[in-house]
């Protein structure tokens, strides 16, 4: 619950590409030029290049300014961000149904007992 | 406790001991509501929730860290509620919708499944979702492996 929902839409929405999240499992393997990431897919350097944009908009990736094939960078926190956000919904969701099941336990138990006495006078 | 049905969507199931009416009616009233819905740690006291089962009306809560006193309103508009079986509601704020399904296992048991997507605007054609390979949840666990 640290991190506001709405935060996070624009690093879900780059990886809601299959290539972009290809090329964030390829960086997160390590640091990796605008050349090497093309390899794997059939698409143009140009078509490559927009993905990455895409991708350094949001800060998931970085890219060294003066290097000549300016190797691209995981920001990895940005990353765990988005991780983050979804191991933190599950855990709510898990805690919360560990409170609702000893709650339904809890009012039942009550009920019966209630039945119980109901019975006895 | 987990599956992965579609790429852009979470989904958490849990079997109860209790009939599917009771378990319904505690994820709509607020005197049920207060005892469960903040996460360990977090209260929801019972004056800030506010819920309008109907289609269009709120369901709102203010969650409590007991430790710190900090609190983290969240505020939803029901889309469906068509006791005893499913409910459905949106998060303007952040766009997420959440649709949580009853099913009778008989026993008196009752599962709920909670289904959430979470698919920022741009990305809500049919062709955009077609194009989710994996899911977000099941691709965070890929990179856990390789990082």
């Amino acid at each position: 619950m640290t991190i506001a929902a709405g935060q996070l839409d624009s690093t879900f929405a780059a990886l809601a590409d299959p290539t972009r999240r290809a090329i964030v499992a390829r960086l997160a393997r390590g640091d990796a030029t605008v050349n090497e990431l093309a390899e794997p897919f059939a698409m143009s350097l140009p078509g490559i290049s927009k993905h990455l944009k895409v991708l350094e908009r949001c800060g998931l990736i970085s890219r060294t300014r003066n290097a000549q094939f300016r190797p691209c960078h995981l920001e990895r926190a940005a990353l765990d961000s988005a991780a983050g956000w979804i191991e933190e919904n599950r855990r709510i969701w898990s805690e919360r149904f560990d409170k609702l099941d000893q709650h339904l336990r809890d009012i039942q138990s009550q009920s019966d007992r209630k039945k119980g006495d109901d019975q006895h006078d | 406790m987990t599956d992965q049905t579609g790429p852009d969507e979470l989904v958490y199931t849990r079997i109860f001991d209790a009939p599917r009416g009771l378990v319904f009616r505690c994820l709509i009233e607020p005197e049920h509501l207060t005892h469960f819905w903040g996460p360990a740690g977090v209260s929801t006291p019972l004056e800030t929730i506010k819920v309008n089962p109907v289609p269009g009306g709120v369901f709102e809560t203010v969650m409590v860290n007991d430790a710190d006193g900090s609190s983290y309103p969240t505020r939803a508009v029901f889309i469906e509620v068509s006791e005893p079986e499913r409910l459905v509601w949106t998060e303007p704020d952040s766009g997420m919708t959440t649709t949580s399904t009853l099913r009778e296992l008989g026993g008196s048991r009752t599962e709920v499944r909670i289904h959430q997507t979470h698919v920022p605007e741009p990305f809500r054609s049919a062709e955009a979702r077609a194009g989710f390979a994996t899911s977000l949840d099941r691709f965070a666990a890929y990179l856990a492996t390789v990082a």
